[in-house]
């Protein structure tokens, strides 16, 4: 076992967390399954369907270049997870959107044209939660469904509590409006 | 359903115990006398209860996204938090120790000694020099204990961290370069060996530290190695000094 899987026995860290960080491929693609689906999730549920692949390979891709500096202080899931949200916040930046999205768009919620799947409604409510304004759905995502406070948020986002706030009662006003035919 | 924006928009707040406690009780009071925005509220909740369940109900790509990952991976240089192998570092500690036990052994009838010296001359171009010399601990070891041996050679308050140490290593480099004409080749030759192998556990443990400053037990370990180094140095030039 490498050095860092024997500091991983004293840390709590998986083995093949240790593995990967010392360039094991085979131990990366064990991690990457165990991952996967809450990434892929995240990122679907942030940035929408069409976008979820390309950014979550390049969650992966990062996860391996950084695996060397994570040091077993938290969770690997929990470190995981962030390096995430800040991949995904990287990229909505790099489209420069992020003024267009705090926009009010009242309206948003009258695109949605997909009758309310019942029978799934996990998906139901994901279609939902795509057609909410960028911004108020990643604010939403990452408060309701994450579970970042708003300060964290704040941090994360550059922006204040207080409009995160606003763009948290916002999303979940517009999910309601969509969930009320249930 | 009539709405009340001025109340309905305190409700996240409210759900999210994020207001005031005289804030939360105007609240609590306009929710008793009004059903709409009970009505609301309780909307509110089953959207959070939602968001809630679809936190536990991850669904993974409808392709394998791995095949890009892995094709992606094998291009990139990862950096390498550790080198070593648990089993390599081990190893390296018992060369160490078996160098250094050796070299007791071998210079134990040595009864000669000398103070620390600044002989002159280069730096040994047939005895190794010394690859971290000039370097600093960045991010190493902060340990600067004294080397102060039981035997006649005496290098008192050489800290193993700081300038002290270069100065003496090469110190000494310059000494057993100078009276390297009294050992005879077999010597050299295990001293030049020994050395190489001490530099190697010094040279990777400064690797492994430079990726993980914070790993104590890469800290100790330089640090015996250098200290190691620094014992045998001083053997070894000790064995110069004698009749």
């Amino acid at each position: 076992m490498a050095l860092s899987g024997d500091t991983a026995v004293r840390s709590g860290m998986n083995e093949d967390v240790a593995l990967a960080a010392a360039g094991d491929a085979s131990a990366f693609e064990r991690v990457y399954r165990t991952h996967v689906a809450k990434i892929h999730s995240l990122t679907r549920r942030m940035l929408g369907s069409h976008e979820a692949d390309e950014v979550t390979q390049d969650i992966f891709v990062r996860t391996w270049q950084k695996l060397g500096q994570f040091r077993g202080d938290s969770a690997f899931s929990t470190w995981l997870h962030r390096l995430a949200v800040n991949v995904v916040i990287e990229r909505r930046r790099s489209f420069a959107i992020q003024r267009e999205r705090m926009t009010d768009d009242p309206a948003a919620m009258d695109f949605v044209t997909v009758a309310p799947a019942r029978a799934d409604l996990t998906v139901d409510f994901e279609a939902a939660l795509e057609q909410l304004p960028p911004g108020a759905r990643e604010i939403f995502v990452l408060h309701d469904v994450e579970g970042y406070k708003h300060r964290e948020i704040a941090v994360m986002l550059h922006i204040t509590s207080g409009t995160s706030k606003r763009q948290l009662h916002r999303a979940r006003m517009l999910m309601r409006k969509h969930l009320d035919g249930l | 359903m009539k709405m009340h924006t001025e109340w309905t928009d305190k409700l996240s707040d409210y759900l999210d115990d994020e207001l005031e406690a005289a804030e939360r009780a105007a609240v609590d009071a306009h929710l008793r006398e009004c059903a709409d925005c009970t009505a609301v509220l309780n909307d509110l909740r089953r959207v959070i209860a939602r968001a809630q369940a679809a936190a536990a109900a991850a669904r993974p790509p409808q392709t394998d996204l791995w095949t890009g990952v892995a094709g992606r991976i094998e291009r990139i240089h990862q950096p390498r938090r550790v080198s070593l192998t648990v089993t390599q570092l081990a190893a390296a500690a018992v060369l160490v120790a078996a160098v250094s036990g050796g070299l007791v052994w071998q210079f134990g009838s040595a009864k000669g000694s000398r103070n620390q010296t600044s002989a002159s001359g280069e730096v040994a171009q047939t005895f190794p020099g010394s690859p971290e010399r000039g370097t600093r601990d960045s991010g190493g070891p902060a340990e600067s204990g004294t080397f102060a041996g039981t035997d006649s050679v005496a290098i008192v308050g050489v800290s193993l961290a700081d300038d002290q140490y270069d100065a003496a290593v090469a110190d000494l480099e310059r000494a057993l370069k100078q009276g390297r004409g009294k050992l005879d080749k077999a010597t050299i030759a295990v001293v030049e060996q020994n050395l190489q192998t001490i530099d190697q556990a010094i040279a990777q443990a400064r690797e492994a530290l430079a990726s993980d400053p914070a790993n104590s037990y890469l800290s100790g370990h330089l640090v015996e190695a250098r200290r190691r180094k620094l014992d045998l140095l001083r053997r070894a030039t000790a064995l110069t000094d004698m009749d």
